[in-house]
């Protein structure tokens, strides 16, 4: 994604004053940047301090030392959010890329060009959504009652009883598979874009060269299209793993109170225990599970970092 | 040029087979499998458009409207309650929007200074926020007592600079050829010159690419509310569809129309301004993807 162009460099001439007053224009230009960047991104790793300290804002801060982090360590809430976080994120993120995959590989097999176009244009559709839409849409047609589609449907097929429906998104051992059914649902067909690209990348001659040797159309998936793809799966995969720790808004739109303990991620834990616990704030607390939860992103991308720079010689930062 | 190449590999590729391939039951296999795979993506928009404008409240399995009319929408439109956060958002969009985009291309095209003394540092310091954040917390404290929360200022500016949107624009800059700039400074114009002059014209392709991507975020955001506007004077329509749908403020049905009419009506309005231009801009959303992805 970011190549450091390091070799690339131009060794100047100019002494480095004569440099810093040849481009003042530019760093007037960056100045906004700075501002934001020191604002917005800044600012707050300053306030991480505030996991060292009793805080609910009111009175000023008391220091307390790693108080906040042995609570946090012995709250069973706090485990089960980490737990679910990496759990619910890495399940979903080999679902959609596994269907991304599969539905590319088909949409590339389509020889009729125009319903190829039509269809990408549908699937894409869902990924504009937001998650609140998105939770609207699915909480109504998901509704436990013969209003709701999916049990509407059921009925008529006889798999439910009327007066008897399936609370898809309230019960314990449904939530988490309605989930991944609904990112499969709004992120698969944008996740193929990316699988598309590479594969109007392959030189077609490849293909016209395996069928005179008779290879079918099978032969040339599995040892021409897939080979290709290789490269950009492993790479979608890195990619999105460093971003298991962002999970927030799609839980937080979908979750209710029955389901928490199954669906309960790390922000949506902080985000209730600061703005939804019914007390006063204890922003203390709550940053420390947020520094927790930075590490562990940060761990990750560094590590993920690593891995695409062994496999494919750049790394993603 | 590098596009070109691809796009005409790519109508190769595509033009190809069609001579020599016969259709075979695995293509008729495939395209069913296709039109039942975007009858199931669509299926569940179809029945919030169906729902949006149908008078009747018992639904269920039915896809077509049994008592049609447009109260829905009417009432989204006349009621103060809805049509206020609607405007809400329409405006915090394209002040949004604007904004992102002079944050991201200033941004890349200071980073694209070989020379510029400090340009390294500057980079880091963008990417450094991509790795590690202060949270959650400490964020809203800090909009807190900036003064921002419950005031649209938080919402537009907050989500403004988009590191990952600036590093896009930044790697499409570095695909303009070096020699255009020198030339033009060579001619005498200056470094904003050169930005108004060439680079942003060279650029509309990538500007229309993650302008879109800020209006679909900003347009689309619900986090940022939740967390700084708890003061629903100032919900934007995403907030305010979501408090409909919770139940907890269903505005009161008039002309016939049903709570759920007008709970659908709002998911449609939600979605129709994205729904009109996508078909138009959806290459340009493609190419938002690409430059990300596939560079290099």
């Amino acid at each position: 994604m970011f190549r450091q162009k390091k070799d690339k460099v131009p060794v100047s001439t100019r002494s480095l004053g004569k440099r810093i007053y040849y481009y003042r224009g530019f760093y007037l230009m960056f100045l906004p940047v700075l501002i934001f960047a020191l604002i917005f991104y800044y600012a707050p790793m300053l306030g991480i301090r505030l996991s060292f300290y009793d805080y609910k804002g009111i009175k000023d801060p008391v220091f307390t030392g790693l108080k906040n982090f042995e609570k946090m360590f012995s709250m069973k809430g706090f485990w089960a959010a980490f737990k679910n976080t990496l759990e619910i994120s890495i399940i979903k993120l080999l679902i959609n890329t596994g269907a991304a995959v599969v539905i590319s590989l088909l949409l590339n097999e389509l020889i009729f060009l125009r319903f190829k176009k039509i269809a990408q244009t549908i699937i894409y559709l869902p990924h504009f959504m937001s998650w609140v839409v998105t939770a609207s849409v699915f909480t109504l047609i998901l509704s436990p009652t013969q209003e709701g589609l999916v049990n509407a449907f059921l009925t008529t097929l006889g798999f439910v009883e009327k007066g008897n429906e399936i609370y898809f998104l309230g019960l314990r051992n449904l939530w988490r598979p309605a989930y991944y059914v609904i990112n499969i649902w709004k992120e698969t067909g944008w996740g193929t874009i990316i699988f598309m690209a590479t594969l109007s990348g392959i030189n077609p001659e490849l293909y016209e060269a395996a069928s005179i040797d008779g290879a079918d159309r099978w032969q040339r998936m599995k040892f021409i299209t897939i080979p290709a793809l290789m490269n950009t799966i492993i790479t979608v995969l890195i990619l999105n793993l460093a971003k298991v720790m962002n999970l927030f808004e799609s839980v937080f739109v979908l979750q209710n109170h029955a389901v928490v303990r199954q669906s309960d991620v790390l922000a949506t834990y902080i985000y209730t225990q600061t703005f939804n616990s019914g007390a006063l704030p204890n922003y203390g607390y709550t940053t420390a599970v947020g520094l927790v939860r930075s590490l562990v992103g940060c761990a990750l991308v560094l590590i993920c970092n690593h891995i695409s720079k062994r496999i494919r010689g750049r790394g993603i930062v | 040029m590098k596009s070109k190449k691809a796009n005409m590999e790519m109508e190769q590729q595509i033009i190809y087979p069609k001579k020599k391939r016969k259709i075979k039951v695995f293509d008729v296999i495939l395209i069913l499998f296709f039109i039942l795979f975007s009858f199931l993506i669509l299926i569940p928009l179809w029945k919030v458009l169906v729902d949006s404008f149908d008078l009747h409240t018992a639904y269920g399995m039915k896809l077509v409207p049994k008592n049609f009319g447009i109260e829905g929408y009417r009432n989204v439109f006349t009621n103060p309650t809805l049509y206020r956060p609607l405007i809400i958002s329409v405006v915090t969009t394209i002040a949004g929007t604007l904004l992102g985009l002079t944050l991201s291309t200033l941004g890349a095209y200071v980073l694209i200074q070989r020379e510029m003394p400090g340009r390294s540092f500057f980079g880091n310091m963008l990417l450094f926020t991509m790795i590690f954040q202060g949270g959650m917390i400490p964020t809203y404290l800090v909009i807190n007592s900036l003064g921002l929360t419950n005031t649209l200022w938080s919402v537009i500016l907050m989500p403004g600079l988009n590191v990952y949107n600036l590093v896009l624009m930044r790697n499409f800059f570095e695909g303009i050829p070096h020699s255009l700039f020198e030339s033009a400074e060579i001619d005498g114009c200056s470094p904003m010159g050169i930005f108004f002059k060439i680079v942003l014209p060279l650029s509309k392709a990538a500007l229309a690419a993650i302008g879109l991507m800020f209006a679909v975020s900003y347009w689309n955001d619900y986090t940022n509310y939740k967390l700084y506007i708890t003061d629903s004077l100032w919900y934007n329509f995403q907030m305010k569809l979501r408090s409909i749908i919770m139940g907890s403020d269903l505005p009161i049905p008039n002309g016939g129309a049903t709570e759920n009419t007008i709970k659908n009506a709002a998911i449609m309005v939600a979605i129709l301004p994205f729904m009109f231009i996508y078909p138009f801009c959806q290459k340009y959303f493609v190419k938002g993807v690409n430059i990300g992805a596939v560079k290099e």
